[in-house]
């Protein structure tokens, strides 16, 4: 399979040469570093301030609410998380820096709720940490009871309507746990959201913005390997394909349980909407304040004149972004509904979204030398 | 049942013509049978269930050693030997059936003839090493299950969104047993035992094969059970025992399993047809009594199977080495793939040169590979270069480079 692959880039690099003449452009003569200073100073690190205000604001709201569990403190933590985990969407393919597996903690869902729900085989539910109190949010193996899906399930999915939800806050025997477990998980996302930015800002950056290099090690190859890779199994798969049944995650069959914010419902295609903003911004290097275009992706594609049957490569890309945000407009808000009612829409969109993995993946790869450093693992 | 019907007519038809081309000279070519069926008086004469018992309950000590709410030392104990602490009989298992069985896989690790037989002190060696790894995971790695792992301290380790459970050197004591087993049960039962003359041949076997003279009740004279038998350890769990092929790779967590794997890698593309054939072929060649053709066979079979060790070994230390060498070392990926790498490693003093009663690696070769990944704090500390010189190292005593074992 991998050799297939090589293979396949291996003809077309030479056929790009061949192409372009002993006169075009050079991938080397392009200068990435105005690249990474872009991405870290207008798109990584601004997305990380506004995210860690909005982990901050997240705290401060559960701590009101635990502290006064009443229906208004919980409308506005809801709306809160909702503002955190949109902006969450902005920082998650950033995976570089000093914290391993950051989205692991924040978002891995299905969230592990209770005996009933999903993966229930396992002994540490959020209902049995809350009820034993034994439980270490720093731990791996805990990943499937925080973050941002744990909250999903804590303030929408413990009971169908809020006076019975609330009670879980005041008069359940564990209701002081239950309290207090909301406000260790958005500590929790807090705190690991501040070490990240703490560590950009205090000497990642520069790293970061000075490995100019074209190796596998460089900033540049391992920032694009994480962006594709974020796109091509958080964005499509994670968010549209396995609730769509286009993977073997779920047998190929439609899966509910795998939406993103499954326990609130009405907010998986808004959730899934910033991400593709995110993507798109990306690859045009927008600024994240200012949405003014920097230098990116785009602008080397374009250096480098690299074409898809006549058209730039770059606006090959972003039609196929627009294409995807058109089928995906058109799909309910409520993607449980969506997967319920009509898998294939869904999966119509999923197709769009393969379309670009392909773009992304062997073309812009090809035309920036680049080699995919991530494989399907052989799974055991 | 379909393709042995097909194949008489063309087995007949092959006999026929190479009969006629030969010119009654008694000379017949045995074909490779495309199926492993073999009948006398119309019933089988196939049969390897006592391997089919110690994969499956191989594979339910795996699974058990990571069961931290069931099991304890005592319980995974009796798992590797189906026996209690003094001898008496042990119902470890799941499956009744194995608890039934009187085998164990512990009486067959480090135990072919040609390798053992006279070299019992190692045997027990490697015997107890098992138990070691057994009884460090209830020790040291059960009471640590809710630690993050450290230099020097057992734990958890996130490898992408997989959790492992590593002691205080970074080994998964889970996968260094099971690895280990595909040298040490499986690989070292079919090359150095069941595939040699040194049993094929034993005692009257040879006259008896010749005769027809059956193993007792069986349908099958004890030469034919005894290649069945090797045949077991790589099939034994195989949807389809008869043509396992199609599914190979799918069929158990041993070298069933890295066969599919290698194969799938285009470099050795093929090689598990040829392991098929090989037994295949051999199966027939004792049927004709042609011992010639049978040791061929077995030739084939030691060089090939013992290349799926060495790709493995080659293949993990890589992937270990990929993941350890970036700005951010990703160490639980690294850590689950170089304990995959030291169980396949320590499998390698039971492979088998061809013609030869030598293993690829000897054991002090192995031990001495094994001890640059065990040293100070273990994986914590091993470098990328140890892991590339290592990789060259092993890839050097084979037919194949790094580069191919790599991908």
């Amino acid at each position: 399979m991998k050799k297939t692959i090589f293979l396949f880039l291996s003809t077309l690099i030479f056929l790009s040469c061949t192409d372009n003449g002993p006169s075009g452009p050079d991938v080397d003569d392009f200068d990435r570093e105005a690249i990474l200073v872009n991405w870290a100073d207008n798109i990584i690190i601004p997305s990380f301030q506004n995210f860690a205000a909005e982990t901050e604001a997240l705290k401060l709201a559960s701590e009101i609410f635990s502290a006064d569990p009443t229906l208004q403190n919980l409308t506005d933590l809801r709306s809160q998380w909702l503002d955190s985990y949109k902006a969450w969407q902005h920082v998650s393919m950033f995976e570089m820096g000093t914290v391993m597996n950051f989205r692991d903690y924040l978002n891995t869902y299905p969230t592990n709720a209770n005996e009933s729900s999903f993966n229930s085989d396992e002994s540490k539910t959020i209902q049995n940490n809350i009820e034993t109190g034994d439980y270490n949010l720093i731990l791996p193996s805990s990943r499937n009871t925080q973050g941002f899906p744990a909250l999903d399930y804590l303030l929408y999915g413990l009971a169908d309507n809020d006076a019975e939800l609330l009670s879980f806050y005041t008069t359940n025997d564990h209701a002081d746990a239950y309290r207090a477990y909301v406000t260790d998980l958005t500590t929790r996302i807090d705190t690991l959201t501040d070490t990240v930015l703490d560590n950009w800002i205090n000497g990642y950056r520069d790293e970061f913005v000075s490995n100019t290099g074209s190796g596998a090690n460089s900033s540049f190859n391992m920032m694009v390997n994480d962006f594709i890779f974020y796109y091509e199994k958080h964005l499509r798969a994670g968010k549209i394909g396995i609730p769509a049944g286009a993977t073997n995650i779920s047998s190929g069959n439609p899966s509910p349980i795998h939406v993103e914010a499954y326990y609130s419902r009405n907010f998986s295609k808004i959730l899934f909407m910033e991400s593709l903003d995110s993507v798109q911004n990306f690859f045009n290097g927008s600024n994240f304040k200012s949405q003014q275009s920097g230098e990116s992706l785009d602008d080397y594609l374009d250096y480098l004149k690299t074409m898809k049957e006549g058209t730039d490569l770059s606006t090959v890309i972003n039609n196929q972004f627009e294409i995807s945000r058109e089928k995906a407009a058109v799909l309910n808000d409520n993607f449980v509904a969506q997967v319920d009612n009509d898998p294939f829409l869904m999966l119509a969109t999923y197709d769009e979204l393969q379309r670009n993995v392909v773009y992304l993946k062997v073309d812009m790869l090809q035309a920036l030398n680049i080699t995919p450093d991530y494989f399907d693992s052989d799974g055991d | 049942m379909k393709a042995s019907k097909l194949l008489l007519p063309l087995l007949l038809a092959t006999l026929f013509i190479s009969c006629d081309l030969t010119d009654n000279n008694n000379d017949i070519t045995i074909v490779t049978p495309a199926t492993y069926e073999f009948t006398r008086n119309g019933e089988s004469t196939v049969s390897f269930t006592g391997q089919t018992a110690r994969i499956k309950m191989a594979t339910e000590l795996f699974s058990a050693m990571s069961d931290f709410d069931n099991s304890t030392e005592e319980l995974l104990l009796q798992m590797y030997r189906n026996q209690t602490a003094d001898g008496g009989d042990a119902d470890p298992f799941s499956d009744p059936a194995l608890n039934a069985e009187t085998k164990s896989v512990k009486s067959k690790v480090a135990a072919s003839t040609d390798y053992f037989s006279a070299n019992t002190t190692v045997s027990a060696q490697i015997k107890a090493q098992f138990e070691e790894w057994i009884s460090g995971q209830i020790n040291e790695v059960f009471p640590n299950e809710n630690q993050l792992a450290e230099p020097g301290v057992a734990g958890q380790i996130a490898d992408g969104s997989s959790t492992r459970y590593v002691n205080g050197k970074g080994f998964e004591f889970n996968q260094l047993v099971a690895k280990s087993l595909n040298g040490a049960l499986i690989a070292d039962q079919i090359l150095n035992n069941y595939l040699s003359t040194s049993v094929l041949d034993a005692g009257t076997n040879r006259e008896d094969n010749d005769n027809g003279v059956l193993d007792g009740d069986s349908n099958y004279t004890t030469m034919e059970h005894k290649w069945d038998e090797a045949y077991g350890y790589l099939y034994g769990t195989s949807q389809n025992p008869a043509n396992p092929t199609p599914t190979v790779g799918d069929d158990d967590i041993f070298v069933n399993k890295y066969l599919g794997s290698v194969n799938a890698d285009e470099d050795f593309a093929g090689i598990a047809q040829d392991i098929f054939d090989a037994f295949a072929l051999g199966r027939a060649a004792i049927i004709e009594g042609d011992y010639e053709l049978r040791d061929l066979q077995a030739q084939i079979l030691r060089e090939k199977i013992s290349t799926v060790l060495g790709v493995r070994a080659v293949y993990y230390l890589q992937s270990g080495k990929n993941a350890l060498d970036q700005q951010n070392p990703d160490y639980g990926a690294a850590f689950h793939d170089l304990s995959e790498g030291y169980g396949f490693i320590f499998s390698l003093q039971f492979t088998r040169i061809p013609n030869t009663d030598e293993p690829y690696l000897t054991k002090a070769e192995v031990d001495s590979i094994l001890a640059q990944l065990t040293e100070g704090n273990g994986l914590w500390d091993v470098s990328p270069e140890t892991l590339n010189q290592l990789s060259t190292t092993i890839a050097d005593k084979f037919d194949f480079t790094v580069e191919e074992a790599a991908n």
